[in-house]
């Protein structure tokens, strides 16, 4: 059956077309919200609409991802939202729930509905639904490279008049049609045609209609989709309907929906199917010889969900991405942490050279200190990069499909592993991905577990102590580091999911995306926002904390020493710390150098490494390079590039598989190494690795974990660290002062 | 014909939605994803230790467990 010989089912409203379009044409800035179904490639389409104006930050209250730019379209402001992925607008998931918010509240101007052109009767499932909301729509038929490469061929003009709305190609990842796509929405959005349901949910839908009419809180556009969606019994709407003074119309509701069910009739059923069917319909018009050819997702799954053949897969990337990260990254840190912060060093000190305390603050706390970190960021830009390749290119699903047995024998499902591999990068946006979760005890259990999983702040302190204590097993010392942290996260998942969060009800139900090879600009945009963040972070944070621990390292403890010339053991932050060191004796560094680095390490790991250069290398930290301005700027650029050739050289190396054990460009011959060489034994350099991966990550962590779920939840959490971060640390020292 | 449930396909397998039961804990998303009346829904694969299972809906793959599938009756 095609749609058009079911024309019963379309509503042309031409009326209210008119009326919306007007006042279209009179706002000064159209709003233009983008919804469509998750792995559409919206967020694709967004940065080829919007470009440099996009800005991504949070809505508040929910730390769903918000993204928006106001631009000038054809010499007019036009406001762009992007609302987050949904499959339907009831709400099952936090991000649709802001879609769905942003709806009912923000009366947009033009909703532009984002269409998978290879997957079209689902995609217009929300389509339909979005024509209830009396709103003026445009479509983007997306993707229909890889459609056609499918074997669907869309007829884009079909589709047009048969939804009644513009429809424009296009191809995001190439900006194909994306110029005639707003031209096309701010002119011709019109409200299209909408479901007609069986006669009985429409009596019912006039009904409800009927009572909201006149209520300002209640703006026209929403009538019908209000009246829908309370038949269909969602329970979030009913709840909004309730706090906002609108009982009298959940009852109303009620008392419809029981005189459907003494007909025998399931609203929830009748909507769904009405909207299949005509979706179906509209599907098979358009896209009339649709016969599916076997994919590359399919070619490419049967290698990656193998058997057995897709967990070692598995397992080999990430060790892969690893690998790649300290390779092609060593070499730049190489240059930030020596030629380049020694040239800056020199500079400092010949500019400074009268102010000697500034000259001490800037030559031995703040450029050792930031420097050390910000060495880093070639690591986390790489890092970054791949796992927003793994993410974006669909890989990240299957990775959820592959863990959810595995997970389960522990209490949590295969989605809970997403958040858990985000830690790996940064606990916190990780904390607020537990929202994705549909169950609270879910949320709850993977929040508690989550720090464990070792994020890319506590890097810095492995590869540093790797290259002092086990350069030649670098890369895998740090595998072994993130594996422990994810072992330990798993067995107190299993011991929590038993005593403290029992399961709720069951479901895991996962969305397999076509495999797609992400677009540079998307995967550039995502690596880089997360690398400028944990930079401002080094700018903030790890700048007042080394500046604070030089001034505690300035203070003396002992009469007769004066301010900056102290001795550091004489000093209060000296003092301080061999006050706190026998606590972590029996680990093997019960040194004040090791714990001290310990307690800034709680404001932001990164730190640690940071205050461990200032400890260690307070005095020779300061090896001015006496060089002018120009041949100071001549020799970083030299060695710039030497880095980038080192870097790009290493790249074969990756696949090698011999080096495993020996890596040979991890040769991180920094003073700081040189000096935890002397201070650490492999043994209690371990332990002191243990106690940094499962101590308490940052206080970001921590008030991240307070705002989602309180603030006794994430003390307790702190505490529970400390102790097991103690616990494993000695039971570490112990085995490796045994084996070592 | 008689209604068998889902997890009883083997891999390969092509059957028919029936209406889904009332009590099952995703219904809602499960017809918003395409499990109504009639919709041909094929299974695809297990996962490696044996669950969940990838489907095939429309033009969606999604994966289940078994527990899941088990509450979906189709009709061959």
């Amino acid at each position: 059956m095609t749609a058009a010989t079911r024309p019963a089912t379309l509503i042309p409203d031409a009326l209210a077309c008119a009326d919306t379009l007007a006042r279209l044409k009179a706002a000064r800035e159209p709003r233009v919200v983008v919804v469509g179904n998750p792995n559409v490639g919206k967020t694709t389409l967004i940065n080829a609409l919007a470009g440099t104006n996009l800005k991504v930050g949070n809505w508040s209250g929910v730390t769903v991802e918000k993204r928006e730019a106001h631009l000038t379209h054809g010499g007019r402001r036009v406001y762009l939202l992007d609302l987050p992925g949904a499959y339907s607008l009831s709400p099952h998931t936090p991000e649709e729930l802001v879609t769905r918010t942003a709806l009912l509240d923000e009366a947009p101007d033009v909703v532009l509905n984002v269409l998978d052109a290879g997957n079209l009767e689902r995609n217009l499932y929300l389509t339909l639904q979005l024509m209830d909301y009396r709103l003026p729509v445009a479509v983007a038929l997306n993707l229909v490279d890889e459609a056609r490469e499918k074997g669907v061929q869309v007829d884009s003009g079909a589709l047009s008049r048969l939804l009644g709305v513009p429809v424009v190609e296009t191809v995001a990842s190439r900006a194909q049609g994306t110029a005639g796509l707003l031209d096309s929405a701010l002119g011709h959005a019109t409200l299209g045609i909408g479901v007609r349901y069986p006669e009985a949910i429409e009596r019912a839908v006039e009904a409800l209609s009927t009572r909201m009419t006149g209520v300002d809180t209640l703006p026209p556009h929403a009538h019908r989709y209000l009246a829908l969606t309370l038949l269909e019994g969602d329970p979030s709407v009913r709840g909004r309907l309730n706090a906002t003074g609108h009982a009298a119309l959940v009852q109303a509701a009620d008392a419809q929906l029981r005189d459907l069910d003494a007909q025998g009739l399931d609203p929830l059923i009748e909507i769904a199917e009405a909207r299949y069917a005509l979706a179906g319909d509209l599907a098979r018009a358009a896209a009339p010889q649709a016969q599916a050819r076997r994919t590359v997702t399919e070619r490419l799954d049967a290698l990656a969900l193998h058997p057995w053949l897709g967990i070692p897969l598995f397992l080999a990337l990430v060790l892969l991405v690893f690998r790649l990260t300290f390779t092609v990254a060593a070499p730049f840190v190489d240059l930030i942490g020596g030629p380049l912060q020694d040239t800056l060093t020199g500079w400092a000190s010949a500019a400074l050279s009268w102010f000697p305390l500034a000259r001490d603050l800037v030559t031995g706390a703040i450029i050792p200190g930031v420097g050390t970190v910000l060495s880093f960021l070639p690591t986390l830009l790489v890092l970054y990069l791949a796992m927003s390749f793994l993410e974006d290119s669909g890989y990240m699903a299957r990775a959820a499909f592959l863990m959810d047995r595995a997970m389960r024998s522990v209490g949590l499902d295969g989605r809970a592993f997403i958040p858990l591999i985000l830690g790996f990068g940064c606990n916190v946006p990780a904390v607020y991905a537990t929202r994705t979760l549909e169950r609270r005890s879910d949320r709850l259990l993977v929040s508690m577990i989550l720090p464990f999983m070792s994020c890319s702040a506590r890097l810095p302190v492995y590869v540093v102590f790797a290259a002092a204590l086990f350069p030649r097993q670098a890369s895998l010392l740090v595998w072994a580091m993130y594996t422990l942290g994810m072992l330990v996260a798993l067995a107190f998942a299993f011991v929590l999911r038993r005593t403290s969060y029992p399961a709720e009800g069951s479901g895991v139900l996962l969305e397999l995306p076509p495999y797609r090879f992400p677009t540079a600009q998307v995967l550039w945009k995502h690596a880089w926002r997360r690398t400028a963040s944990f930079a401002r972070r080094a700018r903030t944070t790890v700048l007042a904390t080394v500046a604070g621990v030089w001034l505690l390292l300035a203070i003396p403890a002992v009469s007769g020493a004066s301010f900056a010339t102290v001795a550091p053991q004489d000093s209060l932050f000296g003092r301080v710390s061999q006050a706190v060191s026998p606590i972590f004796a029996p680990l093997g560094f019960g040194t004040w150098q090791a714990t001290g680095a310990l307690v800034p390490g709680f404001i932001a790991k990164e730190v640690v490494v940071g205050t461990l250069g200032q400890i260690y290398l307070g005095e020779e930290a300061a090896r001015p390079t006496a060089l002018g301005l120009v041949d100071g700027i001549v020799k970083a650029g030299q060695a710039t590039w030497d880095a980038v050739v080192a870097s790009v050289s290493a790249i074969p190396t990756v696949l090698a598989l011999p080096s495993l054990n020996a890596d040979t460009t991890q040769d991180l011959n920094t003073p700081l190494a040189a000096a935890l060489a002397r201070a650490f034994t492999p043994a209690s350099g371990l332990s002191y690795l243990v106690f940094v991966l499962l101590y308490t990550p940052c206080i970001a962590t921590v008030g991240a974990l307070a705002q989602e779920h309180g603030r006794r939840f994430a003390w307790t959490t702190v505490a529970y660290q400390l102790a097991t971060a103690w616990i494993a640390a000695f039971l570490v020292y112990l085995i490796a002062r045994a084996v070592l | 014909m008689p209604d068998v449930p889902l997890d009883s396909l083997t891999p390969g397998q092509t059957a028919h939605v029936v209406p889904l039961d009332p009590a099952h804990p995703l219904r809602r998303r499960l017809m918003e994803l395409g499990f109504v009346r009639g919709a041909p829904v094929t299974v695809i694969r297990r996962a490696p230790m044996g669950d969940p299972v990838e489907l095939r809906i429309g033009a969606t793959l999604l994966a289940l467990r078994a527990d899941d599938l088990r509450l979906i009756r189709v009709r061959a």
